[in-house]
């Protein structure tokens, strides 16, 4: 079962248009890497950030870069620095934009030992808030689903605190407003603390 | 209120209850705890999509939105090469860069009207046709939740939010710039989980509209699982249809008035059961069957309670699993083939509780005024490409004034014309 998930969400995250049914052109992971060079100064050379409250992009799924670049160009997700930088992008640069972020390796987190009483509360948040079942079984992500595991922790709590005043809005049915409805902060820097120290 | 939330939680409980003695496994799975109050003040928005199973772990909603980029004309067109349709007709890109199109409706002066549902955020957007050539205005771009559900009437348009319904009074002639609407209608629950509409005008000017479940499957709370029949004129509602989980779709028959419905059965019950399906309201208040029983003839392994399938009204037809029957019309127009006349023409958005997709396709049902002799055979075909992925998801169709038939496709957020010529 789990491969068939994988798969699925494979198939969705390296969504690349195929030449059989339509001239667009595939994403280029090459083209994306040198369009991201102006990314490196805050999300880090490899995709990994070094900024605070400025996410990793490294191993973030295809389609979820896509989806937040289309989301900063149309004003559904505002941020001062990345609004005006995903205007001038057109949609063949944010696909290849996805592609090659996808394509890096994650960042390595500094696993939790495992009396972290904190990193184990949020592991049980995340059980009854059923986060696996966008995130994934690893939180590695897939499709229009963030990768956590290893995610950059202030980065992480700053995306639950915003879900939850509406700040930010997520891809598909809300879900995200609605799980952070029934958080308290303190539920949200467990769940941060929990999804930054997974490998 | 009272009442209903301490029946509504004694349900759960049973649910609950149910999930912690299917085996250790369960935890890995996802699940919703409906067992306390909190639960019911304000039940998840994504309750709809239910209780995960071993078998069909991992399918997800999610998995089947369409890329954030969309696509372009070119690309869309490049795509409808691949669908199928019988001799003589032929399938052509209407309008796109509708973003999300979902309910279609016609003003009176030819201006097409189309509902969304997830991704365009609460926007109605119109298709503006001068000359054959189609262009796209955002008509109402805020301040509503899931308007899905649109219709035309006398010059207004009226678009269904979660509880209310609204009036936009002489619509056509202020596209850049609508009234402020009344609302008409406002007895709804509040749950967004199947809380997204399909409105159906019958020839008087009542309303026809389906209250969903907030749940996969659950004793519905009050007020849910049924089709109502509304006077937007003074309010006035009575019911005509009970025991209906999710239903995105219907049409009065021309032949008598009936109403007709789609309804999405219950998911996560395996890879082919049970049915979508098509019911026909013969009686004012048949029920039939939700959650108690499914597709005419399964009862429910939990909800079933004590009833026998025998007890409600059996579907017209049954339309087979995770098909997703949405939008429907009887086609009533001079265009088509003469034996296409009163036949239902059925949008299948396809399936996403399922490892391999199907439905994603038009089907065209042919029964009886009463509901006898139902068939079905696939009109239009092709949305799932070779490799198993959406191509598109058809999601609504209605009868243009010239008798071809436009389709609404929220994945290529596109509206396409069927046409037909000896």
């Amino acid at each position: 079962m789990m491969k068939t998930r994988n798969l699925l969400l494979l198939a969705i995250a390296g969504f690349v248009w195929s030449f059989e049914y339509g001239p667009a052109l595939a994403a280029d992971a090459a083209a994306g890497k040198e369009l991201a060079e102006g990314c490196a100064g805050c999300h880090g050379a490899d995709g990994v950030s070094q900024t605070p409250l400025t996410p990793s992009l490294a191993g973030e799924p295809d389609d979820f870069i896509q989806w937040q670049l289309v989301f900063f160009r149309g004003g559904t997700r505002k941020n001062e620095v990345m609004g005006p930088i995903a205007e001038a992008l057109d949609n063949q640069q944010i696909r290849n934009l996805g592609a090659y972020y996808a394509s890096l390796s994650p960042p390595k987190s500094q696993s939790a030992s495992i009396a972290d009483p904190l990193a184990q509360a949020g592991a049980s948040l995340a059980v009854q808030h059923r986060c696996k079942s966008c995130h994934g079984e690893d939180f590695t992500g897939g499709g229009p689903a963030a990768r956590l595991a290893g995610q950059r922790e202030d980065v992480l709590l700053k995306a639950l605190r915003d879900y939850k005043t509406g700040a930010r809005v997520g891809t598909g049915v809300a879900s995200m407003t609605d799980v952070t409805y029934e958080l308290s902060d303190t539920d949200m820097q467990a769940l941060a603390h929990y999804m930054a120290t997974l490998r | 209120m009272r009442t209903r939330a301490v029946f509504a939680a004694s349900a759960a409980v049973a649910v609950a209850a149910f999930l912690f003695a299917s085996g250790a496994r369960t935890e890995e799975l996802k699940q919703y705890d409906s067992n306390n109050k909190q639960f019911w003040t304000h039940p998840p928005d994504d309750w709809f999509m239910g209780d995960e199973t071993q078998e069909l772990k991992g399918t997800n909603y999610l998995n089947t939105l369409p890329p954030a980029t969309s696509f372009t004309k070119d690309e869309i067109e490049a795509k409808l090469k691949n669908i199928k349709l019988p001799a003589g007709f032929k399938i052509e890109l209407y309008a796109s860069g509708v973003s999300d199109a979902r309910q279609m409706a016609w003003g009176d002066k030819g201006t097409l009207f189309v509902g969304s549902l997830f991704l365009a955020k609460g926007t109605v957007q119109a298709v503006v046709n001068e000359g054959g050539k189609t262009s796209i205005k955002t008509v109402i771009s805020k301040g509503l939740r899931m308007p899905s559900g649109i219709a035309f009437r006398d010059g207004a348009l009226y678009v269904a939010d979660i509880d209310k319904i609204y009036k936009y009074d002489n619509a056509e002639a202020n596209l850049d710039n609508l009234p402020a609407p009344q609302v008409v209608y406002d007895d709804m629950p509040p749950y967004v989980p199947h809380g997204w509409k399909y409105l159906t005008f019958d020839k008087d000017g009542w309303l026809y509209v389906a209250l969903g479940p907030p749940c996969n499957i659950c004793l519905p709370p009050t007020s849910t699982s049924q089709v109502r029949h509304i006077n937007p004129a003074n309010g006035t509602a009575e019911i005509v249809a009970l025991g209906v989980r999710n239903s995105v779709g219907g049409d009065v028959d021309p032949r008598t008035g009936d109403y007709w419905f789609t309804e999405n059965a219950r998911d996560w019950l395996g890879q082919d059961t049970p049915g979508d399906k098509l019911n026909h309201v013969a009686k004012l208040g048949e029920n039939f069957g939700y959650p108690h029983c499914h597709q005419g003839d399964i009862p429910d392994p939990k909800f079933a309670m004590g009833h026998k399938c025998s007890e409600f009204s059996p579907p017209a037809l049954n339309l087979g699993a995770h098909m997703a029957p949405l939008g429907m019309k009887f086609y009533t127009g001079s265009q088509f083939p003469a034996d296409y006349k009163n036949n239902i023409i059925v949008a299948e958005h396809g399936s996403w509780n399922r490892s391999k997709y199907q439905g994603g396709r038009l089907m065209r049902v042919t029964v009886d005024a009463d509901g006898k002799n139902a068939k079905e055979v696939e009109f239009a075909s092709g949305w799932i490409g070779a490799d198993g992925k959406y191509l598109g998801r058809p999601n609504d169709v209605i009868v243009a004034k010239d008798g071809s038939l436009l389709v609404a496709d929220d994945y290529n957020g596109a509206i396409y014309r069927i046409s037909y010529s000896k």
